[in-house]
């Protein structure tokens, strides 16, 4: 079983002469790859300074639009605390005129 | 593969512009006329707010003016803005919640004035609907002052307040939409600048 095993491989793994032409190919190959080779650096290149870029305006995005929320917050309080404010004023003079106008009026002395 | 990942990058970086865009657009989309004005335009107003128009002619005369105009999500954004931690905050955002909007317009003149006849019309006939009723009327003839005080009301629920204070010099209208609780308003008094009441005697 083993020898059968062993006989197979020797077939199958024997030495083979790749031919006359073989280095030749290899040699046409290597020198058509430089271009390749430059393309794939350019493309390597690009790929993570985009990527980068995009991380780069989205969280300036984020960051911009945290900061018009923060504004428009504190604009929104601001402006519901003086609405508050007059409510209450008005409030307070409809209070003083219920009370005058319900008080008698102050005795004066002639001539004063 | 990297085709792929090419148009990922493409498509993130459109994206992040877009958002950009958006976020530089903002204040913009703010101001534009068609949001600025009243939000009665889309569906006519809910009950409880009034329509305040007509008062453009005075802001030119006043010496000072207060527009604030803040609907429901400027309310839950100012409520965000409010420290519950903080009594006075806690109050005022107590107050607030609830209320679909708060509508003031106040002028102060260095002269004598006159309420425009189509301004007053309109709230007149605005506050002679079904929900509103007056609840303070006083007018002092000696101060020439003149405060009404009006609260719609639907299904014995408070929708709205308005106030119209005319003294002399000064013009104010208030609309309070929404459930207002005016104790807890007049709790509010000393704090924030807002006056205190004298107490009942």
């Amino acid at each position: 079983m083993s020898d059968e095993l062993e006989r197979m491989l020797r077939r199958a793994l024997r030495p083979v002469d790749p031919g006359e032409d073989f280095t030749a190919r290899v040699m046409a190959e290597v020198s058509a790859e430089p271009g390749n080779l430059r393309a794939r650096s350019r493309r390597a290149v690009w790929i993570p300074l985009s990527l980068a870029a995009s991380v780069i305006l989205a969280v300036a995005g984020v960051y911009e639009w945290q900061q018009r929320q923060r504004e428009a917050g504190l604009a929104a309080r601001a402006q519901v605390l003086e609405a508050l404010r007059v409510t209450n004023e008005k409030l307070d003079l409809a209070y003083r005129l219920i009370n005058t106008s319900s008080r008698p009026a102050p005795h004066r002395a002639p001539g004063a | 593969m990297a085709k792929t990942v090419a148009k990922l990058v493409a498509a993130l970086f459109a994206a992040a512009v877009a958002s950009l865009a958006a976020v530089a657009a903002l204040p913009a989309l703010a101001a534009s006329p068609a949001l600025a004005t009243s939000p009665a335009v889309a569906a006519g107003p809910p009950p409880g707010q009034l329509v305040i128009a007509g008062l453009e002619s005075l802001e030119p005369q006043a010496k000072d003016s207060v527009s604030i105009s803040l609907d429901a999500s400027l309310l839950a954004t100012a409520a965000r803005f409010l420290d519950s931690e903080q009594p006075e905050d806690r109050e005022v955002k107590a107050i607030i919640t609830g209320l679909q909007g708060v509508y003031v317009r106040s002028f102060t003149f260095d002269h004598a004035f006159v309420f425009p006849t189509g301004a007053l019309e309109s709230m007149q006939k605005q506050l002679h609907t079904a929900c509103w009723q007056p609840i303070v009327s006083v007018h002092k003839g000696e101060e020439r002052s003149r405060v009404d005080i009006f609260i719609c009301q639907l299904q014995q629920k408070a929708r709205g307040l308005a106030i119209i204070a005319v003294e002399p010099r000064e013009l104010t209208i208030v609309n309070i939409v929404g459930a207002i609780d005016l104790d807890k308003l007049r709790r509010l008094q000393g704090h924030f600048g807002i006056p205190r009441l004298p107490e009942e005697k």
